[in-house]
């Protein structure tokens, strides 16, 4: 390795790699001749979809595949030199030094056992940077360089001590410890709320830019990608299908994949006002259609609870306060999770309660859901004060009419169970229908959420995580529930994914006037999902108004925060 | 934290109640005569037989029995053995070489547990490992009865390494062959917890962020790995500490060790109740203490456990 390397030379090759993982005996590809160029100080973006090859292609380059995976073919040259079947003590010495990581998840990421100063200690040791005291110096030096305020104290405190932003700060504080030439940034801010999201990343940007450091972002978030590297490689099973210039790519995208990329992330599309509102339109007005006409059959039937009143849903002055222990054992402290919140759900449309974590909407769900006493206020469904039910026949009644699809398909599904049996199971509880005629609906249920019924047998983990929220959603609508409560019922899918479930979301709601509560964190889906949305911080409501108002003309500061903070919103598309 | 002390004592005087009503119930269904076992098994006069039925209480119904040795037990009180002797000084004599032999125990456990189960965690799948799940497996499904009399005469009688028997003068160097068999169960077992924990930290995201730093293999190992695997091992083997005194009374039986075992087997051989309820409790309440320690040790070593 050259002592002094030429500043015009790329710092990092990557050519026609290819990375396998073993599975018993057979070798399953991963990345599939890859090859992309870094220059010092560049920032480079790497975008794709969940087994895309991603992240597998970034711990290549630092020589952290785990066990099963290896090199099959290809080079990568960093400064020059082949790195791709460099011995454990070559790769050690370029880890931390010359290659940095800021890892994913900043949850799992720090030792819960050590001090947060402590472990970036270890960083500065190891790669011979500094000792002893001098090092405990340059640790809080470092702390504070991240963007930790009080750096000092928060040095000798322990991860679980820390939010999710501040760990990821200290993370970045460690992956850039040793003053690294390249950085690769593996998904740095997906775990965290967008606002914090756009703190970190505009850190992350000023301080590597400041210091001279290549970035290899890995995001699955095309906005975002565009939004913070120059150059971008979108990946696609394995393969790198494009790369260029980021504004390049995003106007005249020239893949396929591609292209369904950029026409459907939310971040992008939540500018397109008017093919987005117009379609939502149209979907709401035949929705709201439906459901005049069901509320009408409801009100003349005596089998189910209701009145067919417009506002399916009431809830007044509701609140949730929780009794946590205090710093003495005998002290109790009182935790106000939900305050003085109303709204109206109308039939056939949907309000989305947007919010950071910790603003209570989930709280406002679990208590609409009746799974959740309130402390005080009043939740009325379709004419019928909730508190007001007290047989256990009236609960199940209601329990038909509101049905909850959750954030995660991976734990809202039991494993043990088979599609069919998941989706059978509201029908058994309820003692709807005869086995023959339970099993019809089921296959109606799977038709309604584009299925095909060869999955009846199979097992949630056979299946993929949008066919998974697919068959969540199929299940939410065995009884004919009236209102569908979506509690981030899109997060934790890929954006192409995600975007396929919202059109059915809309396309059901259309056809069988559902009322939709829908929860998210991520303003950018609520264009094409909401009628009306609620913006809650700390437990209170800060805004409430239709969509477009919000979008357009956000009267509260906290909602602009939360609008610009949507990567990707600054782009302008060109289309 | 003293709040939590204090809540965990306060929660020892149920148990305490409650072990030893179930001992007394245990031990009155236990077949055998006490005044004849009391009278060397020779026939008894009626006289006799009332006079010693009231010192001990044994006409009582038995919850006057139960009532009245939980009343003396709160003064430390525990009656007296058949021979005569305050059941008191019987723990107090018997105590020491139980602690000494289950110490004992405890260190082999934990060192070579620690040991070996590390090594096969990190070479999961590897030779050692399988090797080591087949030898543990073989330690566990071997009975302590079955080892000890085995080992006793192996290393015992024909190669006459140590002294077969332990005896009342007993030295340290007595006790390594006892303590090897009553550490052989409880072994197998760390071994398999340590070398599952080890595999399964050492694909923890937290540990390649460590190796990711450019820290070495080794440092990885000690600091991130090793630390965090022994947290549940070393909670197994706290409780044990507890066990292993309980759990001494084949051992000490075997090898003639004059320990609280042994005690304990004599006294329920003689059905004297308010001896053998005495050392048992006693026991219970060591058992408390040690799992209140290990909880305590378990703060210590993982920072977000804190109690209140």
């Amino acid at each position: 390795m050259s002592t002094n390397p030429v500043s015009t030379g790329p710092l990092l090759e990557i050519e026609n790699l290819e990375v396998g993982f073993r599975a018993g005996k057979d070798l399953l590809t991963a990345v599939d001749g890859a090859s992309l160029t870094i220059y010092p100080g560049q920032t480079i973006a790497i975008v794709g979809e969940s087994g895309s090859g991603k992240s597998t292609l970034a711990h290549a380059v630092i020589g952290l595949l785990p066990g099963n995976g290896q090199i099959t073919g290809g080079a990568i040259k960093f400064e020059g030199t082949d790195i791709s079947h460099a011995n454990r003590s070559q790769i050690m010495a370029l880890r931390g030094s010359s290659i940095g990581l800021v890892p994913q998840d900043p949850m799992s990421n720090l030792n819960p056992l050590w001090r947060v100063g402590t472990q970036i200690k270890e960083a500065l040791v190891a790669n011979g940077v500094a000792t002893g005291s001098a090092a405990d110096k340059r640790v809080v030096e470092l702390l504070e360089e991240a963007g930790l305020p009080d750096a000092e104290r928060r040095a000798r405190q322990y991860p679980h001590e820390f939010s999710g932003g501040m760990r990821q700060r200290a993370l970045i504080a460690m992956g850039l410890a040793a003053r690294p030439k390249l950085l690769i940034a593996d998904e740095p801010t997906s775990a965290l709320d967008v606002t914090v999201q756009k703190q970190i990343l505009d850190h992350l940007d000023t301080l590597t830019e400041s210091l001279g450091v290549a970035v290899m972002l890995i995001t699955h978030d095309l906005g975002l990608a565009a939004e913070r590297a120059d150059h971008l490689v979108v990946m696609y099973r394995g393969k790198i299908v494009e790369s260029g210039p980021a504004r390049e790519i995003l106007q005249r995208p020239e893949h396929p994949y591609t292209k369904r990329l950029v026409a459907k992330a939310p971040s992008l599309t939540s500018q397109r006002l008017s093919s987005v509102a117009a379609a939502r339109a149209e979907v709401r007005e035949q929705a709201v259609q439906t459901a005049a006409e069901i509320a009408a059959e409801v009100a003349h039937s005596a089998t189910v609870l209701g009145e067919g009143v417009d506002d399916i849903l009431v809830v007044d002055n509701l609140t949730k306060v929780f009794t946590l222990r205090g710093a003495r054992p005998w002290q109790k402290v009182d935790f106000a999770a939900v305050e003085d919140v109303s709204f109206r759900l109308r039939r056939g449309t949907t309000m989305a309660i947007v919010g950071e974590s910790g603003s209570g909407k989930s709280t406002v769900a679990r208590m609409v859901l009746d799974l959740l006493p309130p402390t005080a206020g009043r939740i009325e469904f379709d004419g019928h004060d909730l508190r007001d039910l007290k047989t256990k026949a009236e609960r199940l009644k209601l329990r038909r009419q509101m049905q909850p699809v959750f954030q995660n398909p991976y734990a809202s599904l039991d494993p043990l169970y088979s599609i069919y049996q998941s989706i059978e199971e509201p029908l058994r509880t309820h003692d709807v229908g005869t086995k023959k005629e339970r099993e019809a609906k089921v296959r109606d249920l799977l038709d309604k959420v584009s299925l095909p019924t060869t999955v009846m047998g199979r097992y949630p983990g056979e299946l993929s995580g949008g066919q998974r929220q697919r068959v969540a959603i199929a299940r939410a609508l065995a009884l004919d529930p009236e209102v569908v409560i979506c509690d981030e019922a899109v997060s934790a899918l890929d954006v192409l994914v995600q975007a396929q479930i919202l059109e059915l979301l809309n396309d059901l709601q259309a056809e069988l006037g559902l009322s939709y509560l829908f929860i998210t964190h991520d303003l950018a889906v609520v264009r094409q999902i909401a009628d009306d949305v609620l913006v809650m911080q700390d437990g209170k409501v800060v805004e409430a108004a239709s969509v477009s108002q919000v979008f357009d003309n956000p009267s509260q500061d906290y909602t602009r925060r939360l609008l610009d903070a949507i990567p990707g919103a600054s782009i302008q598309l060109g289309l | 934290m003293w709040w939590y002390v204090g809540k965990r004592l306060l929660q020892a005087i149920p148990v305490f109640l409650g072990a030893t009503l179930i001992l007394f119930i245990l031990l009155k269904l236990r077949p055998g005569d006490p005044i004849l076992n009391l009278a060397g098994n020779k026939p008894v006069s009626q006289e006799v037989r009332d006079a010693l039925a009231a010192q001990y209480h044994l006409d009582d119904p038995l919850f006057v029995q139960w009532f009245q040795f939980v009343k003396s037990a709160i003064t430390f009180d525990f009656g007296e053995t058949f021979a005569g002797q305050p059941v008191f000084d019987l723990i107090k004599e018997t105590f020491p070489v139980t602690v000494t032999l289950a110490v004992m125990a405890l260190s082999i456990d934990a060192i070579l547990g620690i040991t070996l189960g590390t090594i096969a965690g990190l070479r999961r799948n590897g030779w050692f490992d399988s090797s080591m799940l087949v030898i543990s497996l073989a330690m566990l499904a071997i009975p302590i009865f079955v080892l000890g009399f085995v080992m006793q005469l192996i290393f015992g009688v024909k190669l006459g390494w140590t002294s077969p028997t332990v005896g009342s003068d007993w030295t340290i160097g007595d006790l390594i062959l006892p303590a090897i068999v009553l550490a052989i169960a409880n072994f197998a077992y760390t071994i398999r917890l340590t070398r599952t924990s080890v595999a399964e930290n050492l694909s923890a995201d937290h540990v390649r962020t460590a190796r990711a730093k450019g820290l070495s293999e080794r440092m990885v190992v000690r600091r991130h790995v090793l630390r965090n695997s022994l947290v549940p091992v070393v909670t197994y083997i706290g409780i044990n500490l507890g066990s292993l005194m309980a759990g001494a009374i084949i051992t000490e039986t075997i090898f003639n060790i004059p320990g609280v075992g042994n005690a304990a087997y004599t006294a329920i051989f003689k059905g004297e109740t308010s001896t053998v309820v005495a050392i048992v409790t006693f026991m219970v309440m060591v058992y408390v203490l040690m799992s209140l320690l290990v909880d305590l040790v378990y703060a210590v070593l993982d920072p977000r456990i804190r109690y209140a």
